[in-house]
């Protein structure tokens, strides 16, 4: 049976948030967050959905450089990451962390890059200290071209091959959708054993050495330990007109004009029939779990899974 | 107070004096992990007084900061009860900052139980009666303002039977003659998040209530007969009174 997951915002119950969002002067806390964290596991078992991606804000503040009155939060939270994790456990909740696009492990910068690793290592720290299975990962993406796309690359390896075990063991890599496809975080796989995170939305955006899905998806797969599920990203592209703001250079006003969409974005739900060819494409590769990329979130996965039994019920019987 | 309206509030209750004191003097209050709500988490903790605290008693009067979740056990949150039967089991430690006194109290009309409350700063501040404090889905927020409309006044989310084995009624309506359940079939996040079974129209009916039961559909699409309906059993029941 594989699983249905969705990333962070819960909107199937008002009011539930993902994290202690509270300004640095009102001292939020990483247990704070967990506390948090441990109702929206409430609401996953509710709806019996097993995959979950963690907000990369839960931990308040705990990496920013002037702030060192939130930087001991995950020692202070020991007990209570256990006892959050162990609700995981028993729910069979596979977790994940997205670091934000800030995240730039191969930048040029030696402290962008030196924070950026601060930050992959507080995250894998926080599902160790979790007691959480290999399943658990942290996912980046490889980041700039910067001075060159395969140098942008090299650097992406010699900055990995500096991190902690703990993080290395942790991390794993998606192809993105504009700079670095899947011929290239294969292309680093092969030099660091990082597993690979397959996005087809991503693929579609950026495959100029034109791999078929099946292949590409394949590969991907196979980057993954036997004993370990792989999970992929799913996403359908946002096909409505974009609304965009222009400043009228005659005037100088602002005005709203309509633009064409951008396929790199997320529609609010995921379009079916898509999924379903996805899956029917993917027919006998290993099993792997599907982390739902949706501008609506939970809504959109208990949607799809309706979709589904109704439009695929051999397919909706394997997945949960 | 902060004044970010969309701050998470969690409205917990007081039962006596020495649980009030120890949230004023030493900042924390207690939950335990077996039997907590679906819902610990918030910004602030606001606090239910109940009859034990006299003219104080059945309203909201305070509210205070969280500042932090631990997991301790009750022999380490009440050292000098070592004895107690549940000194091993798991609490919440909530741990507060200063009480704050809300500008003003947030009363219950009927004097009733509850357990905890999951609201925000905005819906706490803006509260006439305990009622206006809960999130409801859409379709039984429009069945609450259609009730209030038709000049009746109902109980959201009353506890029915007596505890430990209350279950939460949707809509609780008091006659002359009676009293009636208004249930939401799958709707509410009470029952869905808890996982709480649906109590069964006869354990009701013991319990002297009459019970409406609508779906979303019919409060989505026939709003005006779901009124109708509870009015007309009302009116069966001898009309508004204490039940």
């Amino acid at each position: 049976m594989r699983r249905l997951g969705f990333a962070v915002k819960v909107l199937g119950r008002p009011g539930l948030k993902e994290h202690d969002s509270r300004r640095w002067q009102n001292n939020p806390h990483l247990s704070v967050s967990l506390a948090y964290l441990r109702d929206i596991f409430e609401y996953l078992r509710s709806q019996r959905i097993r995959m979950y991606r963690i907000s990369s804000d839960l931990a308040p503040y705990l990496t920013h450089p002037d702030m060192p009155q939130f930087h001991g939060q995950i020692e202070e939270c020991a007990v209570e990451l256990e006892a959050v994790g162990r609700l995981a456990q028993e729910a069979d909740l596979r977790l994940s962390f997205h670091p934000s696009q800030y995240v730039l492990l191969n930048a040029p910068d030696e402290d962008l890059a030196r924070r950026s690793a601060m930050d992959l290592n507080a995250q894998a720290e926080i599902l160790e200290r979790m007691g959480l299975g290999p399943e658990a990962v942290v996912v980046t993406h490889v980041g700039g071209v910067y001075d060159g796309h395969e140098a942008a690359r090299e650097r992406f390896v010699r900055r990995f091959e500096r991190l902690p075990e703990l993080t290395r063991r942790r991390l794993v890599l998606e192809n993105d959708d504009q700079r670095f496809s899947v011929a290239d975080v294969l292309w680093i796989h092969r030099r660091t054993g990082l597993r690979l995170v397959f996005d087809n939305l991503h693929h579609y955006n950026c495959n100029p050495e034109g791999m078929p899905l099946r292949e590409a998806l394949a590969a991907c797969l196979a980057t993954w330990p036997a004993d370990v599920t792989p999970k992929v990203h799913f996403s359908s592209p946002r096909t409505e007109m974009r609304v965009a703001e222009r400043k009228d250079p005659a005037t100088g006003r602002k005005e709203a004009v309509l633009q064409p969409p951008d396929w790199t974005n997320h529609s609010d739900y995921v379009n079916p029939f898509e999924f379903i060819a996805f899956l029917r494409e993917a027919a006998g590769l290993r099993p792997f779990d599907v982390m739902l990329e949706a501008k609506a979130k939970d809504l959109a996965l208990l949607r799809l899974r309706e979709d589904l039994a109704r439009f695929a019920p051999d397919l909706a019987e394997t997945i949960q | 107070m902060s004044e970010d309206l969309d701050a998470a509030v969690l409205v917990a209750v007081l039962n006596n004096r020495r649980d009030f004191e120890i949230a004023r003097d030493q900042g924390w209050y207690r939950i335990p992990v077996k039997r907590a709500p679906g819902r610990v988490a918030a910004d602030y903790l606001a606090f239910y007084q109940t009859k034990a605290f006299g003219d104080e008693g059945w309203a909201v009067h305070y509210l205070a900061p969280v500042r932090r979740f631990r997991i301790v056990t009750r022999a380490e949150l009440l050292p000098d009860e070592p004895d107690h039967p549940r000194a091993g089991d798991a609490y919440y430690k909530v741990e507060i900052g200063p009480l704050q006194r809300l500008p003003r109290p947030i009363p219950s009309r009927s004097l009733r139980r509850i357990t905890f409350i999951p609201t925000t700063l905005g819906r706490l501040l803006a509260a006439q009666e305990i009622n206006d404090l809960w999130w409801r889905d859409d379709p039984q927020e429009r069945l609450w303002r259609a009730l209030r409309e038709a000049g009746l006044q109902a109980e959201y989310r009353y506890l029915a039977g007596e505890p430990p084995d209350e279950v939460p009624v949707d809509f609780a309506l008091f006659c002359q003659e009676g009293r009636i359940a208004v249930l939401c079939d799958d709707l509410g996040e009470g029952r869905r998040t808890l996982g709480e079974p649906p109590m069964p129209d006869y354990a009701l009916a013991a319990g002297g209530w009459r019970v409406l039961r609508f779906t979303r559909e019919d409060l989505t699409d026939r709003l005006p007969t779901c009124v109708g309906a509870v009015l007309a059993l009302v009116h069966q029941l001898g009309g508004p009174g204490t039940g």
